[in-house]
This record gives C-alpha cells, structure tokens and sequence, in this order.
C-alpha cells in the first residue's frame, strides 16, 4: 500500500469510517497472520493474536501520529503483543510442567512452552522437512527479543531502520541481536542435523 | 535481500544467505499451518463485543455500502406516509 493511499485510509480510520477499517484489516491481514504464526508458533493462536492486533489499531489508531508508515505502527503492535502473549504462555506452561516420571521421551519442543510441534517424526525424518522442522523448533528456542529481530530480518525483510522503529531499539542493537540470532540458530541447527549449512 | 550491514559483523555471506534460506522456508506460512484464516469477521465481532454494539453494530458494517440504512430510512417513510393518508382524519363529506 502506498503512503499516499495510507494517508487517505488512515484520515478515514480516524474518523472510524467502518469500511476503511475493513479494507485495512483485508490489506494486512495475511502479513499480520504470518508474522504473529512465525513468531508464535501456533495457528490457532496467531489467529487469535492477530485479531487482537486489528482490535488494537481500531482502538489506538488517534494516537498514531504519522512519524513512520502504518504498516511499521502495526508491525509495532503486533510484536508487543506477541512478546506479551509469550510471556503468558510461557508461564502458563511452566505452571502446569507434568512431573519428569510422567513425560514422555521426547525432543524438547516449543509445543511444551505453548507452541510449534515436536520435530521428531520420524516419517519427517525421512523426508526433506527434517530441517524445516528443527529449524522451527530451534527459533522457539532463542531468546524471544532475538527472534524478533531475525524474523523481522530474514523473514519479513525488513530493514534495520524499520526494525528499529517496530522493536524501539537503536540499529546497532537490532544489528547485533540478529548476528547473535544468527549465529545461534546456526548453532542449534548444526547441532541437530549433524552437518553444516552451507 | 542483503544490507550493507549485514556483511559488517563477520558473518560467511554464502552461509547467510543459506541460513536466511532455511528459514525462509521453514517459517513460510504453508509449512506452519494448512491455510491463512481470514480474520474480517472476527475482528469485526470482537469490536462489536467490546464497542458494545457502537461499532459493527448489526452487522451492516460488514458490507460494502451504507445504502441499506438509506433504503431502510427510506421505506420506514413511505410506511408512514401512506399510513397517514390511509388512516388520517380526513372529512370526506
């Protein structure tokens, strides 16, 4: 969407004209759902997340002031509420861990902590999605402030700058977490396929 | 799509990029989940919900138009209209 057509939709959203809203949440709902799922891990809660992140662009849409794009504003909130529902889920399942005797065995998961699934299938193991899967389940396991800035970077393809701005670091930060990201996906990944990627 | 600043802090660019790659594709929204949800109606219903009813309120506002209110207006005076003249106390004689 281009910055003009923003500022007209957003000076319509302002004024809570109910069919722009609509076009907006049509114009990024796709983007907003594969962010949230990247970041979450879950379908069923991305959905859920990412319409919570429309419902707070109704809400707080007067209070965008026009300094960066709409979509980094939006970007903005949906990675706060990303981070805050990781939080919840986090505590939630370290509140209610079954007792050692009783797990499984099992490869650690981020299902464990509330999202993306187990890894070890062993019909995938056979397959080419071996590493999609372990890649999926080692970025559950960086630290979430690093996540967000590799996503943002090697997924979403945003620029620093932009990162920036959605995270509320300086580019430096942004730089050096996702070179730390990097480097420890890498790690986890290597680890786990017992190879380099190359 | 590489930065400038990507090649600033000692990093291998092939095993980037095949790195970047990998994610790319592990984190793509097919190998996640079957399929995007589309999320106008719930989000118009949450809004409805906590807007008690100021906002998306019947519905309406989900479609394209606000002619249903023009037309709706509009019949509701024709109604009364012809309900004035049908049953108005006129003196025929």
């Amino acid at each position: 969407m281009s910055d003009d057509a923003d500022a007209g939709l957003i000076d319509r959203l302002v004024l809570r004209d109910e069919r722009a809203f609509t076009a907006l949440v049509k114009a990024y709902e796709r983007r907003i759902f594969a962010l949230v799922l990247r970041m979450i891990g879950n379908p069923a809660e991305a959905e859920d997340l990412a319409q919570e992140v429309f419902v707070q662009v109704f809400k707080a849409i007067g209070s965008f002031r026009r300094e960066s794009k709409l979509s980094t504003w939006i970007y903005r909130i949906a990675i706060n509420l990303c981070k805050n529902r990781s939080k919840y889920l986090r505590a939630r399942h370290s509140g209610d861990q079954e007792p050692l005797d009783a797990q499984p065995e099992r490869a650690p998961t981020m299902e464990s902590r509330g999202s993306y699934s187990d890894i070890a299938r062993p019909d995938d193991m056979a397959s080419g999605k071996q590493a999609e899967r372990i890649v999926q389940q080692a970025i559950g396991e960086l630290e979430p402030s690093f996540r967000e800035c590799l996503i943002l970077r090697d997924v979403e393809d945003l620029s620093y700058e932009d990162i920036g701005e959605i995270t509320g670091l300086p580019e430096g930060t942004v730089k050096s977490r996702i070179h730390r990201a990097r480097a420890q996906l890498r790690e986890i990944v290597e680890r786990a396929l017992g190879e380099k990627i190359r | 799509m590489t930065d400038a600043g990507d090649d600033q802090l000692e990093e291998d660019p092939r095993e980037r990029d095949a790195m970047r790659q990998l994610l790319k594709r592990s984190l793509a929204v097919e190998a996640l989940t079957k399929e995007s949800p589309e999320l106008v109606a719930g989000v118009q219903r949450r809004i409805r919900q906590r807007s008690r009813g100021r906002f998306f309120a019947d519905g309406w506002g989900t479609t394209q138009s606000r002619v249903s209110y023009f037309l709706v207006g509009l019949m509701t005076l024709m109604v009364a209209i012809v309900a004035y003249f049908a049953l108005g106390p006129w003196d025929m004689r």
